[in-house]
């Protein structure tokens, strides 16, 4: 009994199935997108309360790091 | 300020920098020189003082209407800056704009010694600093001067200012009163600075700023020949002078330009050093120490964009504009000519 225990285990699948891990990464992109859009957020609504014109450009440069989760997302449909 | 704690230099430094931009350039100045002051306060009504303008129109008129609006547009700029700032942030700047505080107490001590009434003193107040309203209005109200002392007893004036009435009752001048409250606030400006290589730079600002002071109080005391212990005077903190240094120094005007001229900022100040070394004239000598300073600041501001400089360098520049208004304006008045006026000007 103990022996079908070691080998139970040994046929285990790993910690962390592949698309976990994928999962995992694409949280944690979008967790990196969200601290950069902090600081640009900001900065845009900062600059946007000056001059309601800047309002596009705010916007634009505010989602930029939005593409990093995107790409993030590639990894979901390799494995 | 709020209790979060996060500091947030993204946005305050976005809004300063909109800010600046909107300050005036060469070429205002250039139309502001050739106007009388009723122009110019048609002028200042189209650009970012208009709400001040509008304000005070009724009740003053000529210089005293542009005087009173560039003090309330720079005390709502200030503010808006404090208000703004969260954290760490809202200390360093606070740190800076006590300044207007000192300014605050001196004139409202002022004002009761000479026997101005309130409203008389209420006007020159600049309303930026870290008091509230509520704390001037109550200074305002303060029938002698002892009564102003007691009321400040809360803030970082108190106890410099308690040690110091003493004095004032034993010789009934000023001077013991606005001492300590300069010393004050030199005292705070570098005191518990934290220092990382984002505030390196602001210390190295504001101990730019000790310095010029105390330069320019020892050319002063050096000019006038007058037997005053510099040592009175000095101010502790900067980097260029020791308080020793600086009393032998104030005997002798040679040596202590030479000892500048020797100094890192040297290389900024030549010019204005030469100047002083031919003409014998302090004027021109601490128009170049402003210009210098606002130089020295406004590439302090691209070096760290994050961090306390970019508003620094906005803080000087808005007071240097607020400065050059009043000058224009009140060269005009006194029928000074175009050159005249430019020369009083500090621009960069």
């Amino acid at each position: 009994m103990f022996e079908a225990l070691l080998q139970q285990t040994q046929a285990a699948a790993p910690a962390l199935e592949p698309s976990a891990a994928a999962a995992l990464a694409v949280g944690l992109a979008a967790f990196g997108a969200g601290y950069a859009e902090r600081g640009i957020g900001a900065a845009a609504m900062g600059a946007i309360a000056e001059d309601d014109s800047l309002f596009v450009n705010g916007l634009i440069l505010t989602v930029l790091p939005e593409t990093l989760v995107i790409l993030a997302l590639v990894v979901v449909f390799l494995v | 300020m709020s209790t979060a704690g996060g500091s947030n230099p993204e946005y305050v430094t976005a809004r300063v920098r909109a800010r600046r931009s909107a300050l005036y350039g060469d070429e205002e100045y250039r139309k502001l020189i050739r106007m009388g002051p009723a122009e110019i306060a048609r002028f200042m009504e189209e650009s970012d003082y208009e709400a001040e303008i509008n304000a005070l129109g009724s009740r003053h008129s000529g210089v005293d209407l542009i005087e009173y609006a560039l003090n309330r547009n720079l005390a709502k700029q200030f503010d808006d800056l404090l208000r703004w700032a969260d954290g760490r942030l809202y200390d360093l700047i606070a740190r800076y704009l006590r300044k207007f505080d000192a300014w605050n107490v001196k004139t409202v001590i002022r004002g009761i010694y000479s026997e101005a009434d309130s409203d008389e003193i209420a006007d020159d107040l600049i309303r930026a600093g870290e008091f509230d309203e509520e704390l001037l209005d109550q200074l305002l109200d303060a029938p002698s001067i002892e009564d102003a002392v007691d009321r400040l007893s809360g803030t970082i004036f108190g106890p410099g200012l308690e040690a110091a009435y003493d004095d004032y009752e034993d010789t009934g001048v000023l001077v013991p009163l606005e001492n300590a409250v300069d010393r004050t606030y030199y005292d705070h400006l570098l005191e518990d600075l934290v220092v990382d290589e984002a505030t390196q730079q602001y210390r190295e600002f504001l101990e730019a700023e000790i310095d010029f002071r105390n330069a320019r109080n020892a050319l002063r005391l050096a000019q006038s020949g007058a037997d005053i212990d510099p040592a009175d005077y000095y101010i502790d903190g900067g980097s260029l002078f020791t308080a020793s240094e600086l009393a032998t120094l104030a005997q002798n005007r040679d040596e202590l330009v030479a000892a500048i001229r020797d100094s890192k900022y040297g290389d900024d100040l030549s010019a204005a050093l030469d100047e002083l070394e031919s003409a014998e004239s302090l004027i021109n000598f601490e128009r170049a120490l402003d210009i210098a300073l606002l130089e020295y600041t406004d590439a302090l501001g691209h070096v760290f964009p994050l961090s306390i400089t970019p508003i620094a360098s906005y803080i000087l520049a808005k007071e240097r504009e607020v400065d050059n208004i009043r000058a224009i304006a009140r060269g005009r008045e006194a029928g000074l000519s175009e050159e005249q006026i430019e020369q009083e000007l500090v621009i960069l």
